[in-house]
């Protein structure tokens, strides 16, 4: 079978920055390919050019070795070529049919029995987009992918929204549908993914072709370093969690080599200092090589532990927060939070694993202000703050970073300096006006504390990349007078990897200085590299807590994310 | 003719013009453009038609030029507003002013020695069912243009209607642009369709205002009837129903407030100007029932 | 080339080529360029009235443009201009006719102004209400109220009972009684010229918006909730409350403009007196893009294009309406190309990162 999809030398050029550049990459027919890479890497570019949202600026695409060059998404469909989106190519208001109609109106019930029989995926047509939980969603948006019959079809990112059963149903489709005769192009940076399904994959890393090949023939460490342009071994916990690589069981104690060597490899965490006198090491996960040559899955371990010279002891306090029977519903009256409690206790971080849709967001927002809950109370402190405004919840010495940056953490438009200050503008108040000055200087120097790449304090919040902007976000809530909980909501979403580990930094920071930290996300590998206990987020419900710390965490929270009891 | 019947005949002649520019930018705003132009594009078919009708003498070629007309300004709309995503309110009333303008200055241009006389269509009685007392002349009295624009009004909202496959796609303009595209519908193409669209049906009563009611051109003959259009759609709450429904209340809100002084009432005839509004004002706000406008009415498309 | 895309450029360009199309309509009404544009500058500035008259509109133009910016800038569109105007007309005349004829300036001009505001902005808390409990378009509200504002006026002035002079003969026209002296806007004074105060006021007015869009905390916190209303939200910006005070506000410097076109000679209420500087204003808002100087100039510009016009007819034998085909070319082809050359310069910069999953509804209507 030839080539199906052929990009020779493809890039796109905004202003004066590449998004992409020279990448050369061959889709055959009947196979599943994938497109790795971290964020940042240029998917998203890819994507758009060969969907025909945008237009490439240099190179050439072809298919069927016939020239391609898509004007509009109808252009592609036109030539065989669907896209799945992630939610944005469903209108809302109307029903799954009608949707559906919008891409062929007569002979739509043989399609859809066609798709049925030959993929097994089938859909509810009389229901209102609106009203589907986002895994559903997703089944709607592959089969109206599939109703034109592509040739091909690109799936951009299409596991974050989903649980275990329902990637493995994806999959099982993605295989059906290469099975068939045509083309599955695959787009993700999500590595785990790629070893179970991919028969071929090409690796972008700053908006150029890397590496790839078949399967068969590249390993999948091989992948996983040119992904992250470093050796496998190097590669810490932290990280592993970025590409959805669950790290392995941990507390491994390695002593180190010899007493005179100053650092230790490798622990477990909360290890309590050698003696009282001794001020507690900080010590960090690093370097472990696989336990043997043939292992070709690389085992990553361990967390950073804190010093615990503060709280060595642990938490003794009562909870810094504390929510009790939390409940919203829908606005079709189903349950997105039923019942929820939480207590969070300072210098612990706890996490909240789950798929999305499970009621982790409605959690997030009422706990920020955006939302009101049905029932059910939030207690800061002394302080009830259930129906707080989010100004009075900021006063009290509660941060949030919401989980839509763009929409609910900064405004794009204004500067780096106006983002970190808008909510404390009295600070630069002078005779009524603000004074720009000392609100610049003040803004450089949390630049330059935060290691932020800004134009300055001036620079517009968009032209920040997403990494920047997430740092500013939390700059912002970690300055927050008399902090005292920190809610992060997919705090590391859409960032490249060095971001990823400058972001849970801070977190680990954070929860030093005696702040009591809620991580919510969707990566369990982040979360167990991070937090001290998790939940997860159930059918509106919390389910455990797991101890992070104990061997079998990832596979409690990964059934207890499927529903079964831990 | 008794008072009422004249009442309702006035009222019908009021608001089938009324009717035609309503249905015609009811599809236009369900593809998430608002013309506010409307005013100017009725103005403008108004001039054009009988400037069309002096010219050739025919009041059906008049007619024809009428929709050409209100098709000039619809253009521009359509330019502007989607292929440059200018601000339709901006280009909305900018439209308006250039239309008022323009047929002004052309009337004094072009018409000021033409003599009174306008070929203008002549009402027709329908055997039988003009003599059926009260409504008879009022539904069956209708000039030949008059019928057109029935027929035009039935056809646009059978061929259009929300169940049919292009009016599914034209919905979807509205309600969601952005998915839309991304479904590979031709966004831009779809609203400046309607838009022109719109605008001719606009022409077309401009010509049956001045061809067949007033049978002469004067400066800004049409004196907020396209803004009233505008506002049956949303006191109609988007649906052709309720549009056609407002269409004709507000006709005969019109005709009642010359009728008034005749009945004897002390109603002052600006408060019948304002009901329309008030109607739809309480339409809109969801006081009685639901209503809601497209989600992306007014909201240019820009394929980020 | 990409200094073309400036924005005075382009709206440069786009008067030029307006222009341009007027000489040639001139030219069809019987007027060779050069009379056309001598009658026409002449006519804007060539006598000390003509200034005088631009100048008292160029004031009204630019207090409800100032106030439609506001508003924008909190992400609301106003489009009811006529209606505050008239609202403040109404409520400038009813003080100004019921107050005693001996009213000192001090307490008339003052009294007169507050209740035109106060009027333009109550008119306007009625669309900034259903906006902010009801999520109601304020763009449909605020252009049906504009209506229900002219019919208001119309009624005022056809009814003896409400504002209409005392009837004597069937002549009498449909208009209000004088306003007493001192609510009279004081004229600067100029030899012949019938400027008044107002464009002070109207300066003065744009210079504190100003300070207050781009100095204050309230005009960051403004502009933050036009762009990011959840962001805002977060960071405790009162999204309701700033959202009805701008729209608010917006009311009540349509109605002030009002309540001066009123306070001006001849000083009475009559049908039609907002001559569509409700609509003109919304224009020159909009036009502005955000900046008072950009305000100040298309204000300007359009205030005294008017009376270039009248004078071109007086003299040239052009019609009037060539000036106002002019001036709707203008707004045409500046929105028109500013849109554009905006979408040049975006298509430069890298697009925006992809937007991460957002909840598809929240209770409580938020646009």
């Amino acid at each position: 079978m030839g080539a199906l999809l052929e990009l020779q030398g493809l890039g796109k050029r905004y202003g004066a920055v590449d998004a992409l550049h020279d990448v050369t990459l061959s889709v055959s027919a009947g196979t599943v390919h994938c497109v790795l890479g971290e964020n940042g890497a240029g998917k998203s570019t890819l994507c758009n050019l060969v969907n025909g949202g945008v237009r490439a600026t240099t190179g050439s695409m072809a298919v069927r070795e016939e020239a391609y060059t898509p004007g509009s998404p109808a252009d592609a469909l036109r030539r065989g070529v669907a896209m799945v989106h992630q939610h944005f190519s469903l209108i809302p208001t109307m029903t799954v049919q009608q949707n559906l109609q919008l891409v062929r109106r007569t002979g739509l019930r043989e399609r859809l029995d066609r798709i049925a029989d030959e993929f097994g995926l089938t859909v509810d047509t009389g229901r209102r987009v609106a009203d589907l939980p986002v895994g559903a969603r997703q089944k709607v948006e592959i089969v109206k992918a599939l109703v034109p019959d592509p040739d091909l079809v690109l799936l951009d990112e299409p596991t974050g929204v989903l649980d275990v059963a329902e990637i493995d149903a994806l999959i099982g489709t993605c295989q059906a549908i290469a099975g068939s005769g045509r083309a599955v192009v695959l787009v993700t940076h999500k590595l785990g993914e790629v070893s179970r399904v991919a028969d071929a994959a090409t690796v972008l890393r700053h908006g150029t072709v890397v590496g790839g090949g078949r399967l068969s023939e590249v390993p999948v460490p091989r992948l996983l370093s040119l992904m992250l342009g470093r050796d496998a071994a190097e590669i810490d916990a932290d990280t592993a969690g970025a590409v959805g690589l669950t790290p392995a069981p941990r507390a491994r104690f390695v002593p180190s080599a010899s007493p005179s060597v100053p650092e230790t490899t490798l622990t477990a965490r909360n290890v309590p200092p050698a003696s009282p006198s001794d001020p507690a090491t900080t010590l960090t996960a690093r370097n472990v090589p696989s336990a043997s040559p043939s292992d070709p899955a690389t085992t990553l371990t361990a967390r950073n532990v804190r010093s615990g010279a503060s709280d060595a002891s642990g938490p003794t306090t009562g909870p810094v927060l504390s929510v009790r029977g939390l409940a919203v519903h829908h606005t079709d009256g189903t349950a997105a939070l039923d019942a929820a409690d939480l207590d969070l206790r300072a210098g612990e971080i706890t996490g909240i694993a789950g798929v999305e849709g499970n009621g982790q967001s409605e959690l997030v927002r009422v706990l920020s202000g955006a939302l009101r809950p049905s029932a059910g109370s939030v207690r800061l402190g002394d302080a009830d703050i259930t129906s707080a405004t989010p100004a009075v919840r900021t006063r009290l010495g509660l941060g949030v970073v919401p989980e839509d940056r763009h929409h609910e953490a900064m405004v794009g438009e204004l500067s780096v300096a106006e983002n970190l200050f808008l909510g404390d503008l009295a600070r630069f108040r002078r005779r009524g006006l603000v004074q720009r000055a000392a609100m610049d200087a003040a803004a450089t120097r949390v630049i330059e504390e935060y290691a932020i790449r800004a134009a300055g304090p001036r620079a517009e919040m968009r032209s920040l990349s997403g990494g920047n902007q997430q740092k500013v976000v939390l700059a912002r809530e970690l300055a927050i007078d008399g902090l005292s909980v920190l809610v992060a909501a997919q705090p590391t979403r859409g960032l490249d990897v060095g971001a990823v580990a400058s972001v849970l930094a801070r977190l680990r920071e954070a929860a030093d200085r005696g702040v009591a930290v809620l991580v919510v996300s969707s990566e369990v590998g982040e979360l167990l590299t991070v937090c001290d206990r998790i939940l997860v987020s159930y059918r509106g419900r919390l389910l455990g807590p797991v101890d992070a710390a104990d061997p079998t965490a990832a596979d409690r929270v990964g059934s207890l994310m499927t529903g079964t009891a831990a | 003719m008794t008072l009422l019947t004249q009442i309702l005949v006035s009222g019908i002649g009021f608001a089938l013009p009324l009717l035609v520019a309503a249905v015609g930018e009811l599809v236009s705003e369900r593809a998430g453009a608002l013309n506010l132009s409307l005013e100017g594009m009725m103005l403008s078919g108004a001039f054009t038609a009988v400037l069309g009708a002096v010219t050739t003498g025919s009041p059906w070629l008049g007619a024809l030029a009428g929709i050409l007309g209100g098709l000039l300004l619809g253009a521009a709309q359509a330019v502007l507003s989607v292929r440059a995503l200018a601000d339709q309110i901006v280009v909305g009333i900018a439209a308006n002013a250039l239309a008022l303008a323009a047929t002004t200055f052309g009337a004094r241009l072009l018409l000021a020695d033409r003599g009174r006389e306008v070929p203008a269509f002549d009402r027709i009685a329908i055997p039988v069912l003009h003599d059926i007392p009260v409504v008879g002349p009022a539904l069956f009295g209708q000039t030949p243009l008059g019928w057109v624009c029935v027929l035009v009004v039935v056809v646009t909202a059978v061929l259009l209607g929300p169940r049919t496959g292009r009016g599914l796609r034209i919905d979807a303009t509205g309600e969601d642009a952005v998915a839309a595209d991304r479904t590979g519908l031709p966004v831009r193409r779809v609203r400046a369709l309607c838009i022109l669209l719109t605008s001719a049906m606009a022409g077309l009563a401009g010509a049956q205002l001045a061809l067949s009611e007033v049978r002469a051109f004067s400066d800004n003959m049409t004196a907020g009837i396209g803004y009233l259009a505008v506002v049956a759609v949303i006191a109609g709450r988007w649906r052709a129903t309720g549009t056609v429904l407002a269409a004709v209340l507000f006709g005969l809100a019109q005709a009642l407030q010359y009728a008034l002084p005749a009945l004897g009432v002390a109603v002052p005839p600006a408060v019948l100007t304002m009901i329309p509004y008030v109607i739809a004002v309480v339409a809109i706000s969801g006081l009685a029932g639901s209503s809601r406008a497209p989600s992306c009415l007014t909201v240019p498309f820009a394929r980020a | 080339m990409s200094r073309l895309l400036h924005p005075a450029a382009v709206a440069a360009l786009a008067v030029a080529a307006a222009l341009i199309v007027g000489l040639l309509l001139a030219g069809l009404a019987g007027a060779d360029p050069l009379t056309t544009v001598s009658a026409l500058v002449e006519g804007m500035l060539g006598t000390s009235y003509a200034i005088g008259e631009s100048l008292n509109g160029v004031a009204v133009l630019m207090l409800v443009a100032a106030g439609f910016v506001i508003a924008y800038r909190a992400g609301l569109v106003n489009v009811g201009g006529e209606g505050q105007l008239c609202a403040g007309g109404i409520a400038a005349t009813a003080i100004g006719t019921g107050l005693p004829a001996g009213t000192p300036a001090f307490v008339a001009l003052p009294a007169v102004l507050v209740a035109a505001a106060a009027a333009g902005f109550a008119w306007a808390a009625v669309p900034a209400a259903l906006r902010v409990w009801r999520g109601t378009s304020e763009i449909i509200t605020t252009l049906l109220l504009n209506f229900v504002g002219l019919a208001l006026v119309t009624l005022m002035v056809h009814e003896e009972g409400l504002l209409r002079q005392p009837v004597t003969s069937s002549e009498t026209l449909p208009q209000s009684a004088p306003l007493v002296e001192g609510a009279h806007l004081p004229e600067l004074g100029l030899s012949r010229s019938p400027a008044t105060v107002g464009i002070v006021v109207a300066v003065v007015a744009l210079v504190a918006v100003g300070i207050l869009l781009r100095h204050t905390g309230t005009g960051l916190r403004l502009t933050a909730l036009g762009h990011a209303p959840e962001a805002a939200a977060r960071l405790g910006v009162p999204v309701a409350r700033a959202r009805f005070l701008a729209l608010g506000g917006a009311g009540a410097f349509a109605g002030v403009a009002g309540g001066m076109l009123v306070a001006t000679a001849p000083y009475v209420l009559a049908e039609g007196f907002t001559s569509g500087y409700g609509f003109s204003g919304l224009v020159v808002g909009l036009l502005a893009r955000g900046s008072m100087t950009a305000l100040a100039a298309v204000a300007v510009l359009l205030g005294f294009l008017v009376s270039g016009g009248i004078n071109l007819q007086l003299v040239a034998g052009v019609p009037a309406t060539t000036v106002s085909i002019v001036e709707s070319l203008i707004i045409l082809f500046i929105a028109g190309s500013a849109a554009w050359a905006a979408r040049r310069r975006a298509a430069l910069r890298a697009p925006a990162p992809r937007p991460a999953a957002t909840q598809a509804e929240t209770v409580g209507a938020e646009r």
